[in-house]
């Protein structure tokens, strides 16, 4: 029997958006085993990006229970959380979000900056990180001087140099030409692989659900298939 | 290169503060003494009470902006670290350790640019007899006065910072759209 990553129990979860209640996730019960490459698809509002919220730990369900690696995220303090997301979980964005006064190289190490390993280790598993995402040539660049495709795999990379248990891609591909886009996908699916990092992507875009290993379809907030 | 440019820019405002209140101070510690008039020593020492404190509320509501310009400008960056595993203290040392920065640096260049000061005047006004008799126009004392001052007064940055901070949800760097 394959080990549990992610189990989403009962989860609700409401917002109120200008004196409206928008009901975005409804009773939504999700088991991701590790290793697995889910793809969460559906249109636009559907809730997919609040599920992913909801399972990293971004944001806390109203309702429900959030077990991620066999703890119960949704209860969690704060700084606990910080601890879970350094510890077991990568981002990868969809604006790439690196910071712009860094280079490609610092904006990787800058997630193991506040821990207590050496900086040559760090600088070590930046270089590991870049060259597995194969940008490593554009080390020393600033994100400004890259191209969508090589900001993205630097965002990978960052998001892989602690090698996390889960990463988690809200529309990693929703700022790149189809190419690029297509390419990063097939990244994402070779560490899954190599790494066996469980990765949860989210994309509105129907024609990349045959990357994942099970397409979580959703509509209206709730799991539709 | 934003942040580049905000950091020069307030550099050099920390720098022209860090002169003014330090000549401010200078002056006020020179009203001390005696003067044939008295009434000058008074109108010296409330001109430069008014000067130190004026430089002063400046450097309090310039250390407050900048921690504002900072954590808004920042937003996306510090929510990105947030996600990526940061904890509040984490970021709140790089949000206090620009501030510090900004402020070192400021001081270096009043510094540096007093050396000069003396360089020039000592090779050009001043005979090797008459340098026992020469002074900078700001002194170490009060400079070192104003740089300590000068931190205090961030502290007022420094908490708008924390609460700016501790209020900014990681969720937000997944919403940004730049």
């Amino acid at each position: 029997m394959k080990e549990i990553m992610i189990k989403c129990e009962g989860v609700h979860k409401e917002f109120r958006l200008r004196g409206n209640i928008i009901r975005a996730l409804i009773n939504v019960n999700v088991e991701i085993e590790a290793g697995e490459f889910i793809m969460i698809q559906g249109p636009t509002g559907c809730g997919k990006t609040t599920l992913l919220n909801v399972m990293s730990g971004l944001d806390l369900p109203d309702e429900g229970s959030v077990i991620l690696d066999g703890e119960d995220i949704a209860r969690a303090n704060e700084d606990r959380l910080s601890n879970i997301r350094r510890q077991k979980i990568g981002f990868v964005f969809q604006d790439f979000n690196l910071v712009e006064h860094l280079t490609a190289i610092e904006n990787v190490e800058a997630l193991l900056w506040p821990t207590v390993l050496r900086t040559k280790e760090i600088e070590d598993r930046a270089i590991a990180a870049l060259r597995a995402v194969d940008v490593l040539e554009r080390k020393d660049h600033y994100p400004s001087d890259l191209s969508g495709g090589e900001r993205q795999r630097v965002g990978m990379a960052r998001a892989i140099i602690h090698q996390p248990r889960v990463l988690f891609a809200d529309e990693p591909t929703g700022n790149l030409d189809p190419t690029s886009g297509k390419n990063v996908l097939e990244l994402l699916k070779k560490l899954n692989k190599d790494l066996g990092t469980t990765m949860v992507v989210v994309t509105h875009d129907s024609s990349l659900v045959q990357y994942g290993d099970r397409v979580i379809k959703m509509d209206r907030g709730r799991i539709v298939r | 290169m934003r942040s580049k440019k905000r950091f020069t820019v307030f550099t050099f405002m920390y720098t022209a503060i860090i002169i003014w209140m330090s000549f401010s101070l200078q002056m006020l510690f020179s009203t001390v003494g005696t003067d044939p008039k008295p009434w000058i020593i008074e109108v010296n020492r409330n001109v430069a009470i008014i000067s130190l404190v004026l430089s002063a509320v400046i450097s309090i509501s310039l250390s407050v902006f900048y921690a504002w310009i900072i954590t808004n400008y920042r937003r996306t960056e510090i929510a990105t670290l947030k996600c990526i595993g940061y904890t509040n203290n984490n970021v709140r040392v790089i949000i206090v350790g620009e501030l510090i920065w900004v402020t070192m640096f400021s001081f270096l260049i009043v510094f540096e640019l007093l050396i000069h000061v003396v360089a020039f005047s000592a090779y050009f006004y001043y005979t090797a007899d008459r340098l026992s008799d020469f002074s900078p126009f700001i002194r170490f004392g009060p400079l070192l006065i104003t740089i300590a001052l000068f931190l205090v007064a961030q502290i007022g940055g420094i908490l708008i910072a924390y609460r700016r901070v501790l209020r900014l949800r990681p969720i937000i760097a997944l919403r940004i759209q730049k």
